[in-house]
């Protein structure tokens, strides 16, 4: 299936390849159809690019890899609508939001987008736990400094 | 819009399989109590606005572009991939 993408291009992704968000995510209902672009080798990061529009696509950060000791609970009845069991754990990811200083970037720790890779189903879902909100800093230091590398790229 | 007055334990009842009901009145606090099928999704209002707002923001590709960037000046990803606590 070929898939127009204002910032990659055409892609050309296995439709069993896409991820179903069945309800689509909040803001954006229609939307259940995307596919994970990867960011690059190694990246925490990779691309959710809609499969309907083009210029629709959000950044999304494994959250364990910058937010240790998050924790949150996925109650027996949304396991269960999205596959989920003990023998096939979700894959967690936070939508990260970029300002034009990108050093403040922030994670949604609300909301996160919880995956069941083994049958491409997705949901975004809302915690019921005020210790989180839209917005934590990934590096709330700003970057961390590595000066006088003398790195070319 | 339909606006209704509802007494203390009174219901509300929604479609065929939405329940609502007021459980408590405290000065300008309603408790209520709400039985709705799994595939309804119940969210506070003020928190699925900031969601949606958050989504909004975050769907940018302008977001997709300063990552890039990011990795053309360095491998600050990877790297604080690897030490996630320091940073926290």
């Amino acid at each position: 299936m070929l898939i127009e993408t204002t910032n990659f291009g055409p892609l050309d992704v296995a439709e069993r390849e896409l991820l179903r968000f069945a309800q689509g995510l909040p803001g954006f209902p229609g939307e259940t159809l995307f596919a994970l672009v990867p960011h690059r080798e190694n990246s925490p990061f990779v691309f959710l690019q809609s499969a309907a529009t083009p210029g629709l696509v959000f950044t999304l950060v494994e959250s364990f890899a910058f937010f240790g000791d998050y924790e949150f609970e996925i109650g027996d009845e949304l396991a269960c609508g999205l596959g989920l069991s003990a023998d096939n754990p979700p894959q967690v990811f936070s939508i990260v939001t970029i300002p034009e200083n990108a050093a403040e970037m922030t994670a949604n720790l609300l909301a996160p987008v919880v995956v069941n890779f083994r049958d491409r189903a997705a949901m975004q879902i809302v915690l019921d736990n005020r210790k989180y909100t839209t917005r934590h800093r990934l590096f709330p230091q700003g970057w961390p400094s590595r000066k006088g590398t003398g790195r070319d790229e | 819009m339909l606006a209704l007055t509802r007494r203390l334990g009174e219901r509300l009842v929604i479609g065929d399989d939405i329940v609502v009901t007021v459980v408590e009145v405290r000065g300008d606090s309603v408790r209520l109590a709400i039985e709705a099928p799994k595939t309804v999704k119940i969210y506070r209002g003020e928190i699925y606005d900031a969601i949606v707002a958050e989504n909004k923001l975050a769907a940018d590709s302008q977001n997709v572009k300063q990552l890039s960037n990011l990795v053309i000046n360095g491998d600050l990803v990877a790297k604080n991939q690897n030490t996630p606590r320091k940073n926290r």
